[in-house]
């Protein structure tokens, strides 16, 4: 190591320029991560292949400013040099530099860092009066030198720059090394890739652009950081994320603040931002700072309804009590992200543009200002969604400047749109690589995969001793729990066995379908598709529990005493099992009811051998039920909660049109599954909790805020009934009591408002949260985690290895891999927590797309689908929100129409338009014109019509209009909850046989789709996502978890 | 501030250190004349001037006379110039004082006083230049003092700071990394019998981490203590030469 000294100018803490003498120590042995190296470098990690034409050394402007082409996965060979990193570190923030960062850690990406300043020979120190730029760039081209050199010449380095004094100064200087402008770069070399083309273009536009400003203000500027956070520490100004409300976009922002940041108790409440000014060019998720406005300006939030298009109306709107409001004044960071937008018409283009390139783009979340893209391909992309990023927003302009990134297509597209969705919720999903598959275990015809002798001999082998069976959905090809149940000791003790897919076993940690996992998450489940996070050759096969083959699981054991239940020993391990029956719910529960079925395992089979396997089949369904029911009730004790989701299943035909939306039934055996996974995840959670008390995963539910109650209190109150909050043990005895005899569906909504006032669940490392923390609130378990679908779920992934490395531990083995520290743990569940929301949200979305498409074919004046019976469940200023059971659509029903018109009732119960005023109280509002007073109370049915109202630049959105206050007569005849179980059942069959029928008719349609089928709905009937839906109504649970027992979240938080 | 990266991914220190290598240690014994005993010590862009005198008789209140033992007298002070902005007091400040007393703990554990009852030790340290581990750069130069003016040791005292990032040991903090939030630890070692003299920590750390930490310090001091042997030897090589003649 050599020692030479740097010397650096730095502003002191009260603003002084200071000389500080920095040591700076340089080494001849630094790693070059080429395949290539002639001189033994230590090159661990990522290395750059050896058969490429060419390295490219990007130069420090080319980093900082098109550092998205560098992510361009076709180019390959980038060699980052410490001097760019620490440029982008500096000049573009943290953000920015992680995402780099991100890149360099990615194994997909070709690229490596070259730490060049510690490098004797490519280390140039600064000479005096040379200029930053020139020196950074002087360093780059070193470093591209010492590439050349240190390879022995065998590599061409190419360093692109966007300086051409550069070019001029180094092109000639020595061969090998060539310097040259980006643009020339990708022309010589990436001819066919024109999306790195044309982001080049779009970003050099925005660059230009963003030169040539003007210089009038638009708004003040944000002060300098030292400044804010002084102020923040000194309680002067608050720190939070901006909220932008979704129906009030342009004027009404919330901060939300974090409670570390604000002391004064009085300030625990959200902060308002009014009006464009005041928000001073934050966008929606950016950290910001605000300072509070006096009190005498502080305002309330609107709480009328707004219709869509009635943003700008503002005025007399009523309000509410006056809450803290304050302004921007400066933003810690940014939180900008990849946004889809719609370029509009060309009419629209022409009025408000100064120069025809620069176009006010309009984004498709309506919380994001509109953003002005530079592009010359305006008329080409009219009516078109595209994919933008912000550059940046001065305060001279009125919209910030962005650059369009990919054009995704016309919009109103089925496939434009769910792509929309995907980029709207930062799910990516490319198909799996050659490199993912090729680690992949073969299973075909010709090569069939067989179980390896040597994990026989470590796994204990189940084939022969227990009888075990799969209960999933009809047609679920990816089955990832088994069961098992028998007795020991001539009845004495009974045995229940929980088997789940080894996946870990396929998927060592770090390959990469590993990390392809770990950055999906979970799979993705839309209305009409789903994304797989596993390659299908594992997801379907391989690790499918698949009935009569052997399959590698991790199990669970219990022993528990016959009779009282209690659990008398736990095994964990690795298994080999062979699943006997692979059933579904409606045949399990039929079984169960001892009804005359045909299992299909059993057909061949002759009737006495038949009689006596059915009988051994039933006998241990019913002991599980018998287990099942206690667990159960041993948690109800606890105070586990019951709540409500919107459970609707839209039925899709061959060509996936909606066809109908129907409510789901509820089946004793769902509940009798859901059970047995919850006691599974419980005891893994405790034993991976005991081995690993710092780093094991498990998922909490926090308690949910008290004050998110009041509406389901208030409501409640409307009906007479009393909720008690306090605990869940009291919380779910007073919603067993709120319930009307003459109506089920109040107790329906009270436990979806109940589901609405919950926190959510999320993934923890229990290093990071104190013990108490770690509760369940509404399973009411101390311990919990996810165990039972490592197929669609990643965090499982986790604690699969987790409990490995438990169960090698008590054999006295060490694990072979060290396990992930706290905190990469806690990065890792929060990055899965983030990915399971933005599943849910894409979710949500595209089942409210395809709400759209069912209401768009339909004519709402004629069709009688179209009408439909609504209960009121909270009421505003000007109308009332309703939900519509029939479809599981929730939405605001107008009473007064901008025109000043509000709706009366005439004799028969028609609503009419009329000149009138509407007063709202507590508990109802009331309508009042020359024909008379009609009142609307809370859990009143009415009838509404479904429209669609179309919208150009965001998402379709339904929309209700009250026709009649009277319930829809043919309303009480969908009420699934009035029926008895055995009708249940029976309703359940009869869908079953129509779904079977419509199967039959799909495959003689022939292979052309079937392989639709393959491709878009591997493994389920399509109809089943909808009802996933729920699961994000209640906001607590994960998609994976209910997707085999999808009906028992009805009854349970499974999650 | 949060945004220095102490560490980098690839291992980097900001200096372009490796986690466990120390910065460059210079020093010459014998700097001075006048006194017993005096050394100069520079680890990387930490310097430092340490000298001694005594034993002799007790100064001053003879009240704090030791009948079995030496008095060991420390006082550390650091030059108006040692850091990038002007220090308003050279020594007397609670820092300083702090400072003095710790080295005078340390010494006390090193020298073997008890040859020397009734009799002082005066140790004086000025650190020229700070740039961080000011604490064991005191140490180390006192230590070759203290040999250069022919006082008995156990051993050679050899210190170090070691801070913690990332679940990684750093050895000997540089005074941007000492400023960036780190917890850092300080060590003074007899590296032969493997004693600790001093061991000072002010920052919160896990109690899991505390081994590693002390373990990373310990290997850190003693390649400081050979550093220091090398220079010790050739310092009596130097002398002898000029004796024999």
């Amino acid at each position: 190591m050599i020692k030479t000294e740097r010397i650096l100018h730095l502003k002191s803490c009260r603003g002084r320029k200071v000389r500080v003498v920095r040591e700076h120590y340089v080494r001849e042995r630094v790693p070059c991560f080429s395949a290539l190296c002639q001189a033994d470098c230590d090159n661990d990690g990522k290395v750059l292949p050896g058969d490429l034409t060419h390295y490219v050394v990007p130069d420090v402007g080319v980093v900082v400013d098109y550092l998205e082409i560098l992510e361009f996965r076709e180019l390959q060979g980038i060699v980052f040099t410490q001097t760019a990193c620490q440029a982008v570190q500096h000049s573009k923030g943290r953000r920015q530099y992680n995402r780099l960062r991100n890149l360099l850690k990615d194994p997909r990406h070709d690229c490596v860092l070259f730490a060049n300043e510690f490098q004797e020979y490519s280390y140039c120190p600064r000479e005096k009066g040379e200029s930053q730029e020139k020196w950074q760039t002087r360093c780059v081209y070193s470093a591209a030198v010492w590439y050349h050199n240190h390879l022995a010449g065998m590599m061409d380095i190419v360093m692109i720059t966007e300086d051409q004094d550069a070019v001029a100064q180094f092109s000639s200087l020595s061969s090998g090394v060539y310097v040259v402008s980006v643009q020339d770069y990708l022309s010589n070399f990436w001819m066919e890739l024109h999306a790195a083309h044309e982001l080049y273009n779009s970003i050099s536009q925005a660059l230009e652009e963003k030169e040539s400003e003007g210089t009038e203000k638009e708004y003040t500027e944000h002060l300098p950081s030292e400044i804010l956070e002084a102020g923040i520490k000194s309680g002067r100004y608050i720190q939070g994320v901006l909220n932008v409300n979704k129906h009030r976009a342009q004027q009404e922002a919330l901060i939300t603040t974090q409670a570390s940041s604000n002391k004064n108790t009085d300030l625990s409440r959200d902060v308002l931002v009014y009006g464009g000014k005041n928000r001073n060019r934050a966008v929606h998720g950016d950290v910001v700072v605000v300072e509070l406005l006096p009190k005498s300006e502080w305002r309330g939030k609107v709480t009328s309804l707004t219709e869509r298009q009635g943003d700008e109306k503002t005025g007399e709107d009523e309000k509410s009590k006056p809450m803290p409001t304050g302004y921007v004044v400066g933003i810690l960071q940014r939180n900008w992200r990849d946004y889809v937008v719609t370029f509009p018409p060309r009419e629209a283009t022409q009025s408000q543009s100064r120069n025809s390139q620069r176009i006010l783009a309009i984004p498709w979340d309506p919380r994001i200002p509109k953003i002005r893209i530079s592009t010359q391909q305006a008329d080409a992309l009219q009516d078109h969604r595209v994919v933008v990023r912000i550059d940046s927003w001065e305060s001279t302009s009125l919209y910030p400047n962005g650059h369009s990134v990919r054009v995704l297509g016309r919009a109103g597209e089925l496939e434009t749109e769910i792509q929309t969705i995907l980029i709207e919720n930062f799910i990516h999903v490319p198909p799996f690589s050659e490199a993912q598959l090729k680690e992949m275990p073969v299973n075909s015809p010709e090569k069939p995969w067989k179980v390896h002798p040597s994990q026989v001999a470590s796994r204990r082998d189940l084939r022969g001793t227990h009888l075990v069976f799969s209960i999933d959905p009809r047609g679920c090809e990816d089955v990832d729990d088994t069961l098992s149940v028998r007795t020991l000791d001539g009845g004495k003790l009974l045995e229940l066995g929980v088997h789940i897919a080894d996946v870990t076993h396929f998927v060592p940690e770090g390959s990469l379908t590993d990390l392809e996992a770990r950055s999906r998450a979970t799979t993705y489940y839309l209305a009409d598709r789903r994304y797989d996070m596993l390659p299908a050759v594992l997801s379907a096969d391989l690790c499918s529990l698949l009935g009569g083959v052997d399959r590698y699981a991790m199990s669970v054991l219990w022993e528990l005493d016959a009779h009282t239940l209690e659990v008398t020993k736990v095994w964990y391990g690795r298994t080999l099992i062979r699943s006997s029956y692979q059933l579904h719910y409606e045949l399990a529960q039929a079984l169960l009811n001892r009804e005359d079925t045909e299992v299909p395992e059993l057909a061949p089979l002759s009737p006495e051998e038949k009689d006596a396997k059915l009988a051994e089949l039933t006998q241990a369904l019913e002991m599980l039920t018998h287990v099942a029911r206690h667990l159960r009730a041993q948690r109800d004790r606890g105070g586990a909660l019951e709540l409500e989701g919107v459970e609707v299943r839209a039925q899709l035909d061959a060509e996936k049109n909606i066809t109908a939306l129907v409510p789901r039934q509820p089946l004793e055996v769902h509940e009798t599954v859901a059970e047995c996974m919850i006691y599974a995840n419980h005891w893994v959670a405790r034993k991976i909790q005991k081995t690993f008390p710092h780093q094991a995963l498990l998922r909490h539910h926090p308690p949910p805020r008290q004050e998110f109650f009041s509406q389901l209190v208030d409501s409640a109150k409307a009906r007479g009934f009393t909720i008690n909050t306090s605990s869940n043990k009291a919380l779910a005895d007073s919603l067993d009591r709120a319930v009307d005899p003459e109506d089920p569906l109040v107790n329906r909504m009270l436990r979806m408002m109940a589901t609405q006032a919950m926190s959510q669940a999320l993934y923890f490392s229990t290093g990071a949260q104190s013990q108490e923390q770690y509760y369940h609130y509404g399973l009411a378990l101390d311990h919990y985690t996810h165990f039972t679908s490592p197929i669609r779920r990643y965090a499982d992934m986790i604690v699969h290895r987790l409990l490995t490395a438990a169960v090698d531990l008590d054999k006295g083995l060490s694990p072979a891999v060290a396990l992930a520290t706290n905190k990469e743990l806690e990065e890792t569940t929060q990055h899965i927590n983030n990915k399971n929301r933005a599943a849910q949200r894409a979710q949500k979305l595209s089942i409210e797309l395809f709400q759209c498409l069912y209401f768009k074919e339909r004519d709402p004046q004629t069709d009688p689908s179209c009408v439909a019976d609504a209960a009121i469940y909270a009421i505003r200023d000007n109308g009332v929100l309703v939900f519509v059971p029939q479809y599981g659509v929730k939405g605001p029903v107008y009473l007064k129409n901008r025109d000043g018109e509000v709706v009366t009732v005439g004799q028969d119960g028609r609503c009419e338009w009329k000149t009138g005023s509407v007063k709202r109280y507590s508990e109802h509002i009331s309508t009042t014109c020359s024909s008379g007073t009609s009142t609307f109370t809370l859990f009143d049915h009415i009838t509404v019509r479904i429209s669609v109202q179309p919208s150009r630049c965001h998402a379709d959105s339904l929309n209700l209009e009250i026709i009649s206050n009277k319930p829809h007569k043919s309303a009480e005849s969908q009420q699934p909850h009035s029926q008895g179980r055995s009708q249940l059942v029976q309703e359940v069959v009869r869908q079953a046989e129509e779904a079977s029928q419509q199967a039959q008719e799909r495959a003689s349609r022939g292979p052309r789709l079937s392989k639709e089928e393959r491709e878009f709905c591997q493994s389920k009937t399509p109809n089943l996502y909808s009802l996933l839906e729920e699961i994000r109504e209640l906001a607590l649970m994960d998609v994976g978890a209910c997707r085999d027992c999808f009906m028992n979240i009805m009854y349970t938080f499974y999650s | 501030m949060a945004g220095l990266e102490l560490l980098s991914d690839q291992g980097y220190r900001l200096d372009g250190r490796k986690a466990t290598e120390l910065r460059k240690v210079q020093a010459r014994m014998g700097v001075f004349a006048q006194a017993d005993g005096s050394a100069y010590l520079e680890q990387g862009n930490t310097k430092a001037l340490a000298v001694v005198y005594g034993p002799h008789e007790m100064r001053g209140s003879r009240s704090r006379t030791l009948h079995d033992r030496a008095v060991i007298n420390c006082q550390y002070s650091m030059a108006t110039f040692s850091t990038a902005e002007r220090k308003r007091r050279p020594h007397g400040d609670r820092k300083s004082t702090e400072m003095s007393l710790h080295l005078k703990q340390t010494f006390e554990a090193a020298v073997m006083t008890q040859l020397y009852p009734r009799s002082q030790i005066d140790i004086y340290v000025k650190i020229l230049q700070s740039d961080g581990g000011n604490y064991s750069v005191c140490v180390n130069a006192a230590t070759l003092a203290v040999i250069d003016a022919g006082i008995p040791m156990r051993d050679y005292v050899c210190a170090c700071t070691v801070g913690f990032v990332d679940e990684t040991p750093l050895a000997d903090l540089c005074y941007a990394e000492e400023s960036g939030g780190v917890s850092s630890l300080a060590l003074a070692l007899l590296p032969r019998g493997g004693q600790i003299a001093l061991l000072q920590m002010d920052a919160r750390l896990h109690q899991d981490h505390l081994e590693t930490l002390i373990d990373a310090a310990m290997t850190a001091c003693k390649g400081v203590s050979k550093v220091l042997d090398e220079v010790v030897r050739q310092h009596l090589q130097e002398v002898s030469v000029l004796t024999r003649e």
